[in-house]
């Protein structure tokens, strides 16, 4: 897999050489965008952190991978961290910051010593006076989230918060901080290095009723038959995209891009394919997404907090056949308006699975 | 300015201005819970949601900044669909028996309901089951009816410093707590009822002694009521009387309709206060006693300074007793005597701002003097309850010995005012002249630190007023860490001081506490007599029965002692 | 070198390093830390209450994370639970009688590709089977 070559500093020096301006040129071209989901254009969040009239900007790695059936980041912090690093300590060149924090998941804590390790190897041999610490997580989905994290850290409850203001703006203990996931990280020194490194290929991480599950490095814009024949998808009746990004009809044609998961009202996020084969009920599965969902939600805001346990409660009276049409409507309005009026990126996209389950599925959701 | 456009009609606004204070200023008022204008903005509750043209979802537009040309819609049906399913959702976890509620009819949660028009929640209720926290003497906790708004902790925490509760467990299983399942008795918690104010539902109300009160009226004992300074600025509000109306004399007729003996104003024993105040600080100038001295009016100030600050503090504050405290004392003594009856025969209710003097008169070395307290609100339910026409009432004087008041006393109710009624004394002693200049203009107003040099006799007296405690407990570490420039400090710990306390009408927002202040600075300056020292009723009793301020006697029933208490 | 902030306490992983030595957090020990750092107990309480590896109940030594996320559903991880359940003879949340195990449900810990799969104290288990199970619920 290209993304867990290792780069070597190759990329630090030579960023060192072309200076901060002309490393983040570079990424612009590339077209590097963000792999925590949210695809934003990697050089522009380095440019708006940089442009800040601050005297400290803080760089966050999120390494809080979370999403159900996302496994990527674990890969490459077990395989590949000199990369993460690497990308970390051409950030803080780039964004002129002296801070920088890897925030791992708990449940990742066994990969702490080794990555603690690394990072001494590696900013001994760049002779770098970067502060650069690890922060364990301690089990909650929702510290994935830009400002949870950023709560998190300082030692409150993670709570998200509103934005604006950014993070790059107004972040951990109010300085600009830009926050980058694990595999935005490591494609960095690639990205520079490579000549031939394309913004389109991603880790796929892929599981469910597949007989050989894993991480894939696969090209967005793939058909989906291509994959389900790759990780031997056995009779796929649905594809879901993590917890959050719903799911779809198997239609062996379909383009895996953002543009057409996009028309069908869901969204790519960290390329977790989750394949469901057509003995199982989709109200079942249901069911798990929203006990999961109902589990982490952090419990700030009430249209998340009360709306899931709802959820939850509509989908097993579905599933005691004690549910009329009504029940279904309910069902559906309540996910638009969770998804309409919650304060973070989890309220606005736990009910993703509901509103495509419904659409598509609808059998499996009897009523009387 | 910028300028926008807010259901079709084109506004003005400062840039950074959030939606929901533009709207607000343009007369559109936006369902909210969470949003407080002195605390830090959250957006967790989601009522105030708006429709911004151009933004796919809905904004909460306490948390939403406007922009130049913003098009904001905040009545459509989309936005009133998605405020009723959150307050339905709200409704499903909440103890729905209103009709049981002490908070029934004031509640903000049925007057959204209401104007929802919300009349049945198709979700399912869940029942919580908390249990309630009745431990506090002056503050009742029932998490059945929390809507996990926050406001009780952001205030608790941010504004007082105390950290009493918090927020516990996540998602659904939030709730707001002291640590390690503790009682509110048990933890820091200073009793000075700001989370009952800004709670928006009954989860948190003062711990009532109305049935207690009720009780005491239809016993054959002798009734005495005392009314502290604040209280002729608020009550009329629970009335309809608009903020800012001084109700004195309705509200002494009110007492005395409802079968009080005798009706006694705080102000006098304010005035007291000031007297014995006076003394003790002149006292500790010239003989270079503990500075600076601290008042010591308000009892949630003084359990703040017992937990936290007692070791290195509690020379600084003052010995004198609270008005209530004096004038309980001289009501058991000096005046049961006057009339020939057995202390125990009496009893005194003390109508007070403030859920903190219910704690007060449970210290033990108040024991026997107050009987109870009741709050404005409380006797507010207790004379509508007693069918009393409080609008239509005539005017009443306070009785003597100890109804009879200078304007000092009635300033005692906001923050400032002490000071500036002990300034007036202070002054006229230390110069030997019957000042003319009382006016201490500096030390009013509603910002949290007020500080002043005042030159007296050739003296410099550095003086500092402050409320909340947040703003009070950094003067603390100031004086703690030996950097006190200040030799007199008042401290209260309600923002506005007693007009804004614990027990006082909610909502309190800038405007109507400014109001409350009004009204007592108008009190004062419309007496005659606006010193303490030359209330001619204090001076009698002086005469009489105290001796000199200061004396041995003035000492055992005017003063006090402080200990330190312990809290989890 | 190191500003300000770098020096700030990190409470998670202070938190974390409690929990191991006490396998919860008690009381006593929160507020040494409070008087240690100045941050009130309420605070550090209701951080900790908020993240599902803290815990401030007393926990068994090993503490059994049944991962129940869908890749691991789809994988058989009720079938695990019900014999770690029966195995233990404890529901989830719960603890054995002589303190050794303590039986939770967690969200998915990143092994989907190897389900089912648990975590004992710190450490990810994968392609768990009942026999699996019972050799390390012994």
């Amino acid at each position: 897999m290209k993304t867990l070559q290792k780069t070597y500093l190759k990329a630090w020096k030579k960023a060192n050489k072309l200076g901060p301006e002309k490393t983040i040129k570079i990424l612009k071209k590339k077209g590097l965008t963000g792999r925590g989901g949210a695809d934003f254009p990697t050089w522009l969040k380095w440019e708006l952190t940089r442009k800040t009239k601050s005297k400290e900007r803080i760089i966050i790695c999120n390494a809080d991978e979370g999403e159900p059936g996302t496994f990527k980041d674990k890969l490459i912090l077990e395989k590949n961290p000199e990369n993460v690093i690497e990308g970390i300590l051409i950030a803080a060149y780039c964004i002129d910051s002296k801070e920088a924090y890897i925030y791992l998941r708990g449940e990742y804590a066994y990969l702490k010593d080794k990555l603690r390790k690394t990072i001494k190897k590696i900013l001994k041999a760049t002779k770098s006076d970067l502060y650069l610490e690890i922060i364990e997580g301690a089990g909650a989905y929702i510290c994935g989230d830009e400002t949870a994290i950023i709560s998190s850290i300082e030692n409150k409850r993670g709570y998200p918060n509103f934005k604006p203001p950014y993070p790059s703006q107004k972040g951990l203990y109010n300085k600009p901080t830009l926050i980058n996931n694990v595999e935005t990280l490591a494609n960095v020194p690639l990205a520079l290095i490579n000549k031939d490194w394309n913004n389109h290929s991603r880790l796929f991480s892929i599981s469910g009723d597949v007989l050989r599950p894993g991480v894939y490095e696969l090209k967005i814009g793939t058909r989906l038959e291509k994959i389900a024949k790759k990780v031997q998808a056995k009779n796929p009746k649905a594809v879901y995209f993590g917890a959050s990004g719903g799911c779809i009809y198997y239609e062996p044609n379909l383009i895996i891009d953002q543009k057409n998961l996009c028309k069908k009202n869901v969204m790519l996020g960290t390329c977790s394919l989750i394949f469901v084969n057509k003995k199982r009920n989709i109200l079942d599965i249901a069911i798990n997404i929203a006990q999961f969902f109902t589990h982490e939600s952090c419990g700030k805001c009430t249209p998340c907090r009360e709306g899931n346990i709802h959820i939850l409660n509509l989908l097993e009276r579905i599933k005691s056949k004690k549910a009329t049409e009504k029940d279904l409507q309910l069902l559906e309005k309540l996910s638009i308006i969770i998804k309409d009026t919650s304060l973070c990126g989890l309220g606005q996209t736990c009910t993703n699975h509901i509103l495509t389950a419904i659409r598509h599925f609808k059998e499996d959701f009897q009523v009387k | 300015m910028i300028k926008l456009r807010i259901n079709g009609k084109e506004v003005e606004a400062e840039e950074g201005e959030y939606i929901i204070d533009v709207a607000k200023r343009n007369g559109i008022d936006i369902p909210h819970f969470c949003y407080n204008e002195r605390l830090e903005r959250i957006g967790a509750c989601r009522l105030c949601v708006v429709e911004v043209k151009g933004m796919p979802r809905l904004q909460a537009s306490c948390s939403t900044q406007v922009k130049e040309h913003m098009e904001i819609y905040t009545h459509t049906p989309r936005v009133l669909e998605a405020r009723r399913v959150n307050m339905q959702l709200l409704l499903a976890n909440h103890d729905l028996y209103c009709t049981l509620c002490k908070e029934n009819l004031l509640c903000k949660l049925q007057r959204y309901a209401s104007e929802l028009m919300i009349e049945d929640t198709p979700f399912e209720i869940l029942h919580r089951y908390d249990e309630i926290d009745n431990s506090s003497v002056s503050i009742r906790r029932d998490n059945n009816k929390c809507i996990l708004c926050e406001q009780c902790v952001r205030i608790c925490n941010d504004v007082q410093t105390v950290y009493a509760i918090g927020l516990v467990n996540r998602g659904i299983n939030t709730r707001v707590k002291p640590s390690f399942e503790h009682t509110m008795k048990e933890s820091a918690c200073i009793n000075c009822g700001q989370c009952v104010v800004a709670c928006p539902t009954g989860a948190l109300t003062e711990k009532s002694d109305i049935q207690g009160v009720i009780d005491a009226l239809n016993s054959n004992k002798y009734l005495i009521a005392q009314t502290a300074p604040s209280i002729r600025a608020t009550l009329g509000e629970c009335f309809g009387i608009p903020a800012g109306t001084p109700v004195t004399g309705k509200m002494v007729s009110a007492l005395k309709q409802i079968g009080f003996d005798k009706v006694f104003d705080t102000n006098f024993g304010a005035d007291i206060c000031i007297i014995e105040e006076a003394t003790e600080f002149i006292k500790r100038i010239k003989q270079k006693g503990t500075l600076p001295m601290i008042t010591t009016c308000c009892p949630a100030w003084i359990k703040f300074g017992e937990q936290f600050y007692y070791e290195e503090l509690n020379k600084n504050m003052s010995t004198c007793r609270s008005p209530q405290a004096i004038l309980a004392s001289l009501v058991k003594t000096y005046y049961a005597k006057k009339i020939n009856k057995n202390p125990e025969d009496i009893i005194l209710v003390d109508i007070m701002p403030c859920t903190a003097k219910k704690y007060e008169i449970l210290r033990p070395e108040f024991k026997g003097e107050a009987d109870f307290v009741l709050t404005t609100v409380e006797l507010a339910k207790l004379l509508k309850q007693l069918n009393v026409d409080f609008v239509n009432l005539p005017h009443t004087e306070f009785d003597d010995p100890l109804g009879f008041s200078t304007g000092a006393g009635d300033i005692f109710g906001h923050t400032g005012g002490v000071m500036e009624a002990a300034l007036r004394t202070v002054a006229d002693w230390l110069s030997g002249e019957d000042l003319k200049e009382i006016d201490y203009k500096e030390i009013r107003g509603m910002e949290e630190v007020k500080e002043a040099e005042i030159d007296i006799a050739g003296m410099s007296i550095r003086i500092c007023v402050v409320h909340t405690m947040g703003a009070a407990r950094k003067l603390l570490e100031q004086i703690k860490a030996g950097k006190s420039p200040y030799h007199f400090i008042e401290i209260m710990a309600c923002y506005g001081g007693c007009i804004g306390g614990g027990g006082q009408p909610p909502p309190h927002n800038k405007e109507r506490l400014a109001k409350r202040i009004k009204a007592l600075i108008n009190v004062d300056e419309r007496k005659k007599i606006r010193k303490s020292h030359k209330n001619p009723a204090a001076l009698k009793i002086y005469a009489e029965y105290l001796g000199e301020p200061g004396s041995k006697k003035a000492h055992r029933l005017l003063h006090t002692t402080y200990s330190k208490k312990s809290y989890v | 070198m190191q500003d300000r902030s770098a020096k700030k306490i990190k409470l998670l992983n202070v938190l974390r390093e409690i929990q191991k030595k006490h396998n919860y957090l008690p009381e006593e020990e929160i507020r040494k830390l409070s008087e240690k750092t100045g941050i009130p107990v309420i605070e550090i309480y209701s951080t900790a209450t908020f993240y599902s590896m803290l815990s401030t109940k007393k926990k068994g030594k090993k503490i059994v994370r049944i991962c129940n996320s869908l890749p691991c559903y789809l994988n058989g991880s009720l079938n695990i639970l019900e014999e770690a359940k029966r195995l233990l003879g404890i529901d989830i949340n719960q603890t054995t009688k002589d303190g050794k195990f303590t039986l939770e449900v967690t969200s998915c810990i990143g092994c989907c590709d190897k389900g089912p799969a648990i975590m004992i104290n710190d450490k990810l288990i994968t392609n768990i089977t009942k026999e699996k199970l019972r050799k390390l619920l012994k």
